[in-house]
């Protein structure tokens, strides 16, 4: 358990499946209901790899928070159009600490800090295919 | 079949990229500039309180004497600068306000250690130099706990 986490009391764990995509998420993504990305870098790493393809639901956080654990996709706090995909580690009233899996090579909010909610933009839910 | 399906959208349509790595700048920080600056700012006042002045009437000596205090002192002038300067940018840039929850004192650590840089500047102090090593090395411990790596703290000297 990191520093950050015992003093926070808390152990959350990184997401380690994703899983591929169903008939449903086709037709949610041929609906305009959910958005394609590409993997670029290797901070997601082993789960993600570079060159995969996911699918994100951008209304997920609409309604709720982010919850500790998911995979989202989020703008760089300072640098705007710079899309990053990591996962939650916690919680905050002004935004969520995130992380990349593969920490050595991972840019994240251990350099950027919370990131907040409006630059959420969706939650990963699956591969593609 | 579903999947080739996909595989040619795919190949049709490129996605828009998503970023999964080190975006750069890099933030590659380490508080050992500033131990190696501090560390040469102790060396230079020790140099200095150590030097003896040469017998009256010995001119070449006296030359030699007020030439050496002189360099040590502006040795001593640049590196507690530069220690400043290290420490600045780490409290700056590298700190951020989660690493402030985890060490409530962080900012009171930077302050001080910026003040003795100062009074090492001004006074030929060993008691200060060593004190700023001191606070250099509790802020190679702060820097590497937030980092969740075990770095010794070694010194050059």
């Amino acid at each position: 358990m990191s520093l950050l986490e015992n003093h926070l009391g808390i152990s959350p764990q990184p997401p380690s499946q994703l899983r591929h995509s169903q008939l449903t998420d086709l037709v949610l993504w041929l609906l305009r209901q959910r958005r394609r990305f590409r993997i670029v870098g290797a901070s997601m790493l082993p789960l993600l790899e570079p060159g995969m393809e996911v699918l994100i639901n951008p209304f997920a956080y609409g309604q709720q928070r982010p919850q500790p654990g998911d995979l989202v996709v989020a703008e760089h706090p300072r640098q705007p159009g710079l899309l990053l995909i990591k996962w939650v580690v916690y919680i905050d009233a002004d935004g969520c600490f995130l992380r990349g899996l593969n920490v050595v090579e991972s840019t994240d909010s251990r350099e950027f800090g919370l990131v907040p909610w409006v630059g959420l933009v969706g939650q990963v839910v699956c591969r593609l295919p | 079949m579903l999947n080739q399906a996909i595989a040619k959208l795919q190949a049709w349509f490129p996605a828009a990229a998503v970023h999964a790595h080190c975006d750069g700048p890099c933030g590659v920080y380490d508080p050992s500039s500033a131990r190696i600056a501090a560390e040469a700012v102790l060396s230079m006042t020790k140099k200095l309180v150590d030097l003896e002045v040469p017998a009256g009437g010995d001119k070449a000596a006296s030359v030699a004497y007020h030439n050496t205090f002189a360099r040590y002192t502006a040795i001593k002038e640049e590196q507690a600068q530069i220690t400043k300067d290290e420490l600045l940018v780490l409290w700056t840039d590298y700190f951020k306000p989660v690493h402030l929850e985890q060490f409530p004192d962080l900012h009171d650590t930077f302050w001080k250690a910026a003040k003795l840089c100062s009074a090492c500047k001004v006074e030929v102090s060993v008691q200060h130099a060593n004190e700023l090593m001191e606070a250099v090395q509790k802020i190679h411990g702060i820097f590497w706990a937030t980092k969740n790596r075990d770095v010794s703290w070694y010194t050059a000297s």
